[in-house]
């Protein structure tokens, strides 16, 4: 069984989304999400300043048999990302939703269109 | 149509397996991460379901002299319990389909094609066999195929079976047969049996401590030594000479497809080579690799190598080792350069 923790947000995309009390917005992928691609063993990241629109494709997780894109969960500019993910892309499988984060954006609106953990937990059954 | 199943299938879910269609079987891609398999199987012991894979035995007194004609090695030269990798080719010398070919006996042998392949090439050996007293018969649906591969594969063979064997030199123990054959370049075996026993070697040698190992880390473990992959590698058009493979060629016998690789002998071809990966990523199949900023070929195979942790791939290219090129991934030029295989 997936993890998918209360206190986070989701995207049907399989993001979470971890709102700050400053209102940037830590992102990464669920754990239901690095089961499916099993070993990641190469993670592209946006560069910091880059800006996107909700939906645009952001950043990449390669696994030994594929890639995947993640997208931007919500329009806005990248002001953080995580650089251990170079040296070490395992720790999404590891940690999805604490060691493994891939970015933080600064959102340019409220989050809309997001799912609750109860939500995700049926979008995965 | 309903994809089919070995005897094991309930086993690979069992154990968590991921299961997909691979040439019209559902088989297990992979039961943890493809990683962790693939290293188990580089530094302990793994052990593969490949029952998918066919069986067809030729018999007969001129089973010597058919095979010889048939396939690119002189099975003349092969003595009883002798394995011997080679390719069969259509007469424009272009592989149909790479084969281990089992020496029983002079007037018995057992060929091993891919699970794909296993009607054509039954119909390209049918179509070939007027002239020479054999029987052909594909018993792929009676027979189970397990691979057990890794350093720690012979120690577990002998607690399991209470044997060893060289290395493509096969065992017949009552009705089954055990070879020094395998797809990884580590050191093992393959043991052939009747479908219904196959649960008996699978249950024990997991028992023993065999890792199970998926397709996923097949297909690794494979390209870091280079080997081809039906299919992928070679799809119908590619000759022996063209995949590097001259030493599964015997010169000095007639086999069908012989002219036409003489003829191309004398010209100038691209051979399959190596591509690595200097920057971080992973190589896909159909990659596009360039030099001097020409496109210059295509990635018939392409992943991450475990072990090296880089991109490694294998293209069809007419450039010295070692020249450097750039390969297109995902929009994106990398830099990489060809390489002789295998890659370790």
């Amino acid at each position: 069984m997936s993890e998918v923790p209360d206190n986070l947000s989701y995207t049907k995309d399989h993001e979470w989304m971890l709102i700050d009390d400053d209102g940037k917005i830590r992102v990464g992928i669920t754990d239901h999400a690095q089961d499916a691609l099993s070993d990641v063993v190469f993670v592209e990241l946006p560069e910091i300043g880059s800006k996107y629109s909700e939906g645009d494709a952001m950043a990449v997780a390669e696994s030994v048999k594929a890639a995947s894109d993640i997208y931007a969960p919500v329009s806005g500019e990248i002001v953080e990302v995580n650089d251990k993910l170079e040296e070490s892309p395992e720790l999404i499988n590891e940690s999805p939703y604490e060691f493994g984060w891939m970015v933080v954006m600064v959102p340019d609106k409220k989050l809309e269109n997001s799912l609750d953990s109860e939500s995700y937990r049926k979008l995965i059954d | 149509m309903s994809l089919r199943r070995t005897p094991l299938s309930n086993h690979h879910r069992e154990l968590g397996a991921k299961m997909v269609d691979f040439a019209g079987w559902e088989m297990p891609i992979q039961y943890s991460s493809i990683i962790s398999e693939h290293k188990s199987v580089r530094e302990a012991a793994g052990i593969f379901d490949v029952s998918h894979m066919g069986q067809i035995f030729v018999k007969g007194s001129d089973a010597v002299k058919f095979l010889s004609f048939v396939t690119t090695w002189d099975m003349l030269r092969q003595k009883d319990g002798d394995c011997r990798y080679c390719h069969i080719l259509n007469h424009k010398g272009q592989i149909i389909d790479d084969t281990i070919v089992y020496t029983i006996s002079n007037t018995e042998y057992l060929l091993v094609p891919n699970a794909s392949k296993i009607k054509e090439i039954m119909d390209w050996l049918l179509d070939n066999s007027n002239d020479f007293n054999v029987i052909i018969e594909d018993l792929s649906d009676s027979y189970f195929c397990l691979a057990l591969q890794g350093p720690e594969a012979p120690r577990l063979l002998g607690q399991h079976l209470n044997t060893s064997v060289n290395s493509f030199q096969l065992e017949t123990l009552n009705d089954v047969i055990v070879s020094g054959t395998g797809y990884t370049g580590e050191k093992g075996c393959e043991i052939i049996g009747p479908l219904d026993q196959v649960e008996i070697h699978w249950e024990a040698l997991v028992d023993m401590g065999a890792i199970p190992i998926g397709l996923g880390a097949r297909d690794t473990l494979r390209l870091e030594k280079g080997y081809l992959l039906s299919g992928q590698d070679f799809k119908g058009t590619e000759t022996t000479l063209d995949t590097n493979y001259a030493w599964v060629i015997d010169w000095n016998h007639e086999f069908i497809g012989r002219e036409a690789l003489v003829l191309q002998k004398q010209s100038d071809y691209s051979k399959l080579s190596g591509i690595l990966l200097e920057d971080k990523g992973v190589l896909r199949p159909g990659c596009s690799v360039y030099y001097n900023n020409n496109k210059v070929s295509e990635l018939t195979s392409g992943s991450l190598s475990p072990i090296l942790r880089k991109g490694i791939g294998l293209s069809y290219i007419d450039l010295d080792i070692d020249s450097e090129v750039t390969i297109e991934v995902r929009g994106k030029h990398l830099n990489g350069r060809v390489v002789r295989t295998p890659f370790l």
